[in-house]
């Protein structure tokens, strides 16, 4: 096989673990809470510019994944406490209202902030040397993105199947009444699952800084990308976000090479088909 | 009793002067309004269109929907494309812009019209991020961020559209029809089905009403009051380009239906009014606009979800409530007398 073939499903994978981290994180949230939030794409942008002042500063790169993933985890906190949990009766649309409120200021505060060039994170030189399998050679930085996804996978599967906050969170999902009932702190559960969202959007900023680069109007691109995850994977589902991002990653990777003018809309072609053939998404549960 | 007859009747009178007011102000606006207000009052006639259409799903419908700038995108580059780079002859690139929107709108509705709030709000979402890439991509016909530039108004009937004034009056015209086209839409059992479904798809869906293609019908006739707004921007502004199709502008206009009060008729066309000067002050006095409306939003959104119309109406209720209990007490001192009562309150109703 022409290695160049191989190269674009690399590149691929590499795009799908970043999709990965940042649709996880959104489709948990939404099925717990029944929000989506807006603000996902706003929280991708400022975790990547955090993390790359807190590279400057340290020039630790795992420093600076781990610092823009609990700053935004914090905001996180502090926008469900402080603004969600408030509208919570006005119903979930409100509160998606507000989010898209919040993702607006949010990015006009980083445009402010950071300017309007495009940054990027250097790769740890450790780790960024082209490594050779099979006759074939990449930037072995990459692979470490694919294996940090991977991770998050697991943990997020873990936690999820393998602890008493995923019971609550699973248990809430079918009927948060009953389980509040039961002396589960429900409010508690949603700020943790909100802030383990918001976490892994702000790691992802930093991996996809680190990859791409970050630019005002990033934070839409990546909010429309990490909605397609969602919406194709099945809201709510795990599963669902693995698969429809490692199928996104493809498309895009290879309609970047092939057709680039249309490699936005081709991603669309997926969507539209799962939601002829199954509205729910292809692992999702109707809602 | 009858002194209520008399107040209705002298509200109802102080409503139709200043709307005659209202009228009179905006037709005469080009004698004492300088060149700019005439255009921002331009620019507020094409993004009230916009408004409307998002409002009118919003509020008739009960759907958010993320893709009506779009259609206000499409419509302009078509005109764009056909009327100032091929020199196609007014009506057709306009029609042809319309009838693009409009084949446009029906597809997209297939597709996300079964699906209800928020999924609904993610999926024209993403449609109308994918439209807006599809411009920002694409180089080769739709040049990109460049955009296509140069669109002239037409000449219709003699008249000189390039004309400030002209061409505000005309926008003025088709904006009237515009309302008033709605306004027999949302009066019409159309319009009567479409809130039952805002208030319940399952129930109306039971009493044989096909709610899905009622609620594609209404994706696509807003998606031309959105279409038409694109073709006045497209020519009052001389240029089209992915901007018109930016998920800001789209949430921009989702800002203004709310904040005049999604739920009432005149509610986006007050919001359009609000925010087009808004956006003219607060541009002047800082570069952070888009904090400042996001600010509002929230503010909006926690203190006042039905908007301004519906503080207005809030408001005006208790003072109603206030004065018929005042009433009340006032009727029951004088009178015993139940039967005059009766007739007079029989007589209030009609």
């Amino acid at each position: 096989m022409d290695t160049r073939y191989v190269i674009l499903v690399l590149n691929g994978l590499t795009q799908g673990a970043i999709f990965f981290v940042l649709g996880s994180g959104l489709t948990l949230a939404f099925g717990l809470m029944r929000i989506v939030n807006m603000s996902h794409g706003a929280f991708y942008l400022l975790g990547g510019y955090l993390g790359l002042a807190t590279f400057r500063l340290t020039g630790s790169w795992t420093v600076a994944v781990v610092a823009a993933g609990l700053s935004i985890a914090l905001l996180g906190l502090l926008l469900e406490r402080g603004m969600l949990a408030r509208v919570r009766e006005g119903g979930d649309l409100s509160q998606t209202l507000l989010t898209i409120a919040l993702s607006m200021i949010i990015a006009d505060v980083a445009l402010a902030i950071w300017g309007g060039h495009s940054l990027s994170i250097r790769s740890p030189a450790a780790i960024s040397m082209p490594v050779t399998i099979f006759g074939i050679t990449y930037p072995g930085f990459r692979y470490v993105l694919m294996a940090i996804s991977v991770l998050i996978a697991l943990l997020l599967w873990l936690i999820l199947y393998r602890t008493r906050f995923g019971i609550a969170v699973r248990a809430s999902v079918d009927d948060r009444e009953i389980v509040s009932a039961l002396g589960v702190r429900i409010d508690t559960v949603y700020s943790l699952m909100f802030m383990l969202s918001a976490f892994l959007g702000g790691v992802a900023g930093v991996l996809g800084g680190t990859y791409l680069q970050l630019s005002p109007g990033e934070d839409t691109t990546i909010l429309t990308y990490s909605l397609v995850v969602v919406i194709v994977g099945g809201l709510g589902s795990l599963m669902g976000a693995v698969v429809s991002s490692l199928i996104l990653g493809q498309i895009l990777s290879f309609s970047l090479a092939y057709a680039p003018q249309m490699s936005m809309f081709l991603v669309f072609v997926p969507m539209a088909i799962v939601l002829a053939v199954r509205p729910e998404g292809l692992f999702g549960r109707r809602v | 009793m009858t002194r209520s007859v008399v107040q209705r009747d002298t509200l109802r009178g102080a409503k139709l002067i200043g709307a005659v007011a209202v009228v009179v102000a905006l037709v005469t606006l080009p004698a004492y309004g300088d060149q700019y207000t005439l255009t921002t009052f331009i620019r507020t006639i094409y993004f009230g269109f916009l408004a409307l259409s998002v409002g009118f799903l919003l509020g008739q419908g009960g759907m958010i929907s993320l893709t009506q700038t779009a259609f206000f995108g499409i419509s302009g580059y078509v005109v764009g494309l056909l009327g100032a780079e091929r020199g196609v002859p007014f009506p057709i690139p306009e029609l042809a812009g319309l009838a693009l929107v409009a084949v446009t709108a029906f597809l997209f509705g297939l597709i996300v019209m079964r699906t209800h709030g928020i999924v609904l709000l993610m999926l024209t979402l993403a449609l109308g991020q994918i439209c807006w890439s599809f411009a920002r991509q694409n180089t080769s016909v739709l040049h990109g961020w460049a955009g296509i530039r140069g669109i002239q108004p037409p000449s219709v009937l003699g008249l000189d559209l390039t004309q400030n004034a002209t061409f505000y009056w005309m926008s003025l015209v088709i904006f009237g029809l515009g309302l008033l086209l709605l306004w027999r839409l949302v009066e019409s059992p159309f319009g009567l089905a479409l809130n039952g479904i805002r208030e319940s798809p399952r129930r109306m869906s039971a009493l044989g009403y096909p709610v899905f293609w009622l609620r594609v019908t209404a994706f696509v006739i807003a998606a031309l009051y959105a279409g038409v707004g694109g073709i006045l921007a497209a020519w009052s502004s001389g240029i089209v380009t992915p901007t018109a199709l930016q998920l800001s502008r789209t949430i921009w206009i989702l800002l203004i239906v709310i904040l005049g009060g999604a739920r009432y008729f005149w509610g986006p066309v007050l919001g359009a009014v609000i925010a087009v000067w808004l956006d003219v002050i607060i541009s002047q006095l800082t570069p952070r606009y888009n904090t400042v409306i996001g600010i509002v939003f929230v503010v909006v959104i926690l203190v006042a979800p039905n908007g301004i119309l519906g503080v207005w109406e809030r408001i005006s209720a208790k003072r109603r409530r206030f004065r018929e209990v005042a009433e009340n007490e006032h009727a029951e001192a004088l009178s015993t007398a139940p039967k005059a009562r009766r007739r007079l309150s029989r007589a209030e109703e009609d």
